[in-house]
């Protein structure tokens, strides 16, 4: 390499496969040959346009774009890259290259952002993630668009460089002027949703509310239009206890690379709820798209709720597509270059007819269901469906009388404070951040008084119930008991633990 | 044609009629002529006839006894084609596990074989399970039941189960299945006719491996048809196992039916038949009323109580309904059975039977921490004490 060929530019940036970050390495180097651009590495199509935004966005800011071939190099060359966020460290490849910024400005600094034709430093989707990630690769100082620096700015142990323009960009790096001061994204406490407090009746589902929060059991919903399956899923969400910081960063970068997220909201420490409708498609609900796959609404709702209504109206293949990654608490999706793993750790509260027309068992309306049909419709709902909720819950309308009443249930706070202290008992058994949902069978056991697990076995043959309803069974009544403040699982939690079923047959004796 | 390769063409080995013959040796009871069935059966499986041409063919002639009216009716032994799908038929019912006979045989429910030469009687009944000769009576209704009605099914069944009386109903669900299911639980036995053929399994729910279909084999009671092994329950077998149900009882209560139920038929039936029928009275409000009202401006029996339906057989209420006064009289008071469950809510069921009642309501009422409450209807519920189902809990009187 000689100095007629100018500096060789390396500007690292980072690319993100899913969530995962890698490093890319944007290498300039001008050559002797006809003036114009030659970009090499995979790019994608939003990439290969950076050259023409990055030629004009330089000269519009005053800078020269060189009369010499220039050739830039995506490193790896074999990993594919996709976006408009090497927008930034293309440009200042270039700068270092042609020698109108000193390669020694950018030691330790890593870049991205878009950049507009005038010479503005735009955000793209996924800073959050790609700043974090940067820093995990041994970045300590990330230039980043303005507007994005607060989202930036959460990741800790990163120095962040806020920049407007590449004009900023030259003299920040120049040391000709400070780096502006960036205030991380303040932290939002959850706020106060719709209180529980507010539902009328209900005794049995608010019951069921509060254990499913306890424990974080997936929650299924069976009842007429109007009876407040929505309204009660919706109160679950308050129930919950509040993110820790780590977790909600994470729900944070998952929003911010769906794009779902203003890069200068607040970090909230509230459970993301997540209500697609029920004719969602699979790679809508567990991730998917041509490239690099997105993220669904599955991992959309990490560390949250999932709230599938109308669940027998979606396509039992789009439900099967569920069942893996809810056991796993990760998706993996495997494209032909790439393979993109997405955490998922998603409480499920599904809601349903009890019938076609949705009017069983309502006093008001009569159900208009050939009583075949409605056998086949709630057929549906068996086997390895049913086999994830361990609440299942019929409910009814309330009556006009207990609508008109005054509210005359707990507030969500008197409630949420008993689920925080079974979460407590819970955890100080199976360990931080595990929930009586997530704990193997084996253990379980451990944790029961013998005679109750023999009177959970007599019970479930009494009542001609599955062997799996005995594991289900045994979950919420360690959620139960733990609500009760009890060490052992006893006879009392396994008998309320065992309500919790779905009647097998409609009107039968 | 000939054969270009010049080998003679296969010769049957068996021959048909023979393999007929045996076929029908595997599902005749005692007393039935495999060979007459067989050839009954030939004649069934044939296009375009049914049990009723046979019917009228047989009561053609002028034969004292049923058998021989078969065999003058039948034309001549079957041809290859009808042997060959009549063996296959009576495989399937061997299969199945069924037996077959023809209406005179000793084994042929008796009351139906009485009523031969004027009703529809079946030419020939298929089915599993002990069909039993001791009293029986059919207790009929609508699918679509209400809980009031699946209730008083069950308490009428289960007692007249413990009197020692059969069950007789289709195999639906709602107040047959019920009905069926209460008779179950106290050891009785049953019988299910069938809308379809025994290979069938319809509806699914009660014919799955341990369904209720199983149970009532397993209780000593039997499942029947009319009808050849695959033919699917269509409207119109359905409507005509109604008669079989009453043919074979010796009376009928309808619980609960709409205006044109099928549970009229069965009643209008037994009416023919000089038989009693009996309606239990309804809700007024309550569509499902309708049938049972009309019966009962017809002049049916009322049945408010399970002594009605047993005195109605000449036999003795005395173990089964209680000596109480009233119709809807309390059970507590009835039932010598302590209940696990706390007082006020054993009370607030005890009120609302033989409707069911909504765990929310039950909270309500009595005040009571849905936990405990959930635990100790689930304790009740293994005892045996209630039933839940998707109209709430609801006590099982006994």
């Amino acid at each position: 390499m000689t100095a007629a060929h100018g500096v060789l530019a390396a500007i690292h940036g980072v690319t993100l496969l899913g969530l995962e970050p890698r490093p890319v390495q944007v290498e300039a180097s001008i050559g002797p040959g006809l003036p114009g651009l030659r970009l090499v590495g995979l790019p994608d199509a939003a990439v290969r346009e950076a050259g023409d935004r990055v030629r004009t966005a330089l000269q519009r800011s005053g800078f020269t774009w060189p009369g010499e071939r220039l050739v830039v190099n995506l490193a790896p060359a074999d990993l594919p890259k996709v976006g408009s966020a090497f927008d930034l460290p293309l440009a200042i490849a270039v700068l270092v290259a042609t020698r109108q910024l000193p390669a020694s400005a950018m030691t330790g600094t890593w870049a991205c952002g878009e950049l507009g034709l005038d010479g503005t430093v735009r955000p793209t989707a996924g800073q959050l993630p790609a700043a974090a990630g940067a820093r995990d690769l041994g970045a300590s100082r990330l230039l980043v668009p303005l507007e994005a620096a607060p989202e930036a700015a959460l990741v800790p142990g990163l120095s962040i460089v806020p920049v407007a323009n590449l004009a900023e960009v030259v003299a920040v790096l120049g040391g000709e002027q400070r780096p502006r001061h960036i205030e991380p994204a303040p932290v939002l406490l959850p706020d106060d949703g719709p209180d529980l407090a507010e539902v009328r009746g209900q005794p049995v589902a608010r019951r069921a509310l509060e254990v499913a929060a306890a424990g974080g059991h997936h929650l299924l919903l069976s009842g007429p239009p109007g009876c407040g399956k929505t309204m009660l899923a919706h109160r679950l969400r308050g129930l919950l206890p509040p993110l820790d910081l780590d977790a909600a960063r994470e729900v944070a970068a998952i929003a911010s690379l769906a794009g779902e997220r203003a890069p200068d909201e607040p970090l909230s420490l509230r459970p993301p709820m997540r209500e697609p409708h029920h004719s969602v498609t699979a790679a809508g609900l567990v991730g998917g798209g041509a490239g690099v796959p997105r993220p669904g609404e599955l991992t959309l709702a990490h560390h949250g709720l999932l709230l599938l209504d109308e669940l027998l109206e979606t396509p039992r293949a789009v439900l099967d597509a569920l069942r893996q990654p809810l056991e796993r608490g990760q998706v993996v999706l495997t494209r032909a270059r790439v393979r993109v793993r997405y955490p998922c750790r998603v409480q499920l509260v599904a809601a349903t007819n009890p019938c076609p027309c949705g009017s069983l068992g309502s006093d008001t309306r009569p159900c208009t269901c050939r009583p075949d049909r409605i056998e086949r419709y709630r057929s549906r709902l068996s086997g390895p469906l049913l086999d994830r909720f361990d609440l299942q819950l019929e409910l009814r309308a309330v009556s006009r009388e207990a609508l008109a009443a005054p509210p005359d249930g707990e507030s969500t706070a008197t409630v949420a404070s008993r689920v925080a202290t079974a979460r407590a008992l819970a955890e100080r058994r199976w360990g931080p951040g595990t929930l009586n949902a997530e704990v193997p069978v084996a253990s379980l056991r451990r944790s029961c008084d013998p005679p109750a697990l023999t009177r959970l076995a007599d019970a479930l043959d009494a009542l001609g119930a599955s062997a799996r309803a005995f594991d289900r069974a045994l979950r919420v009544a360690r959620t139960v008991a733990d609500l009760a403040g009890a060490d052992l699982v006893a006879g009392d939690h396994v008998d309320e633990a065992l309500a919790y079923r779905l009647p097998t047959l409609v009107g039968s004796a | 044609m000939t054969d270009p390769s010049g080998e003679p063409p296969p010769r049957r080995t068996v021959d048909p009629r023979a393999a007929l013959s045996t076929a029908a040796v595997e599902v005749a009871p005692e007393g039935t002529d495999p060979q007459l069935l067989g050839d009954v059966v030939a004649w069934l499986v044939a296009p375009r006839h049914g049990p009723t041409g046979l019917r009228r063919a047989v009561l053609r002639q002028a034969a004292d006894e049923v058998a021989a009216a078969f065999r003058a009716a039948l034309p001549d032994r079957p041809d290859a084609d009808q042997a060959i799908a009549a063996t296959s038929t009576l495989r399937r019912w061997a299969e199945l596990g069924c037996r077959v006979a023809l209406v005179g045989d000793p084994a042929f429910p008796g009351r139906l074989s009485m009523s031969w030469g004027h009703h529809t009687v079946p030419p020939l009944l298929a089915w599993r399970g002990e069909l039993g000769d001791g009293p029986a009576a059919a207790i009929v209704g609508a699918r679509r039941a209400t809980s009031y009605g699946t209730g008083v099914a069950a308490w009428l069944a289960g007692t007249a189960a413990r009197a020692g009386v059969r069950i007789v109903s289709g195999g639906a669900v709602g107040i047959d299945a019920s009905a069926h299911r209460a008779a179950v639980d106290e050891l009785g036995a049953t019988t299910v006719v069938l809308g379809c053929g025994h290979g069938v399994g319809y509806p699914r729910v009660h014919a799955t491996d341990g369904g209720l279909f199983d149970r009532v084999v397993g209780g000593g009671g039997a499942i029947v048809s009319e009808l050849l092994p695959d033919q699917p329950p269509n409207a119109g077998h359905v409507r005509e196992r109604n008669r079989v149900v009453a043919g074979i009882s010796d009376l009928t209560v309808v619980v609960e039916g709409g205006q044109r139920s099928g549970a009229l038929l069965t009643a209008g039936a037994a009416a023919e038949q000089s038989r009693t029928v009996l309606a239990v009275p309804g809700d007024v409000r309550v569509a499902g009323s309708a049938a049972p009202h009309r019966l009962l401006q017809e002049g049916a029996g009322i049945c408010t109580h399970p002594r009605d339906l047993l005195e109605a057989l000449g036999r003795d209420a005395g173990d089964g309904g209680g000596t109480d006064q009233g119709p809807a009289a309390d059970p507590g008071t009835t039932s010598p059975r302590a209940s696990s469950l706390p007082d006020d809510v054993h009370r607030h069921l005890v009120g609302a039977w033989p409707r069911s009642v909504l765990i929310d309501d039950l909270a309500a009422a009595t005040g009571r921490a849905t936990g405990p409450l959930l635990a100790a209807v689930t304790r009740a519920q293994v005892a045996g004490e209630l039933t839940i189902g998707a109209d709430g809990v609801r006590l099982r009187r006994g």
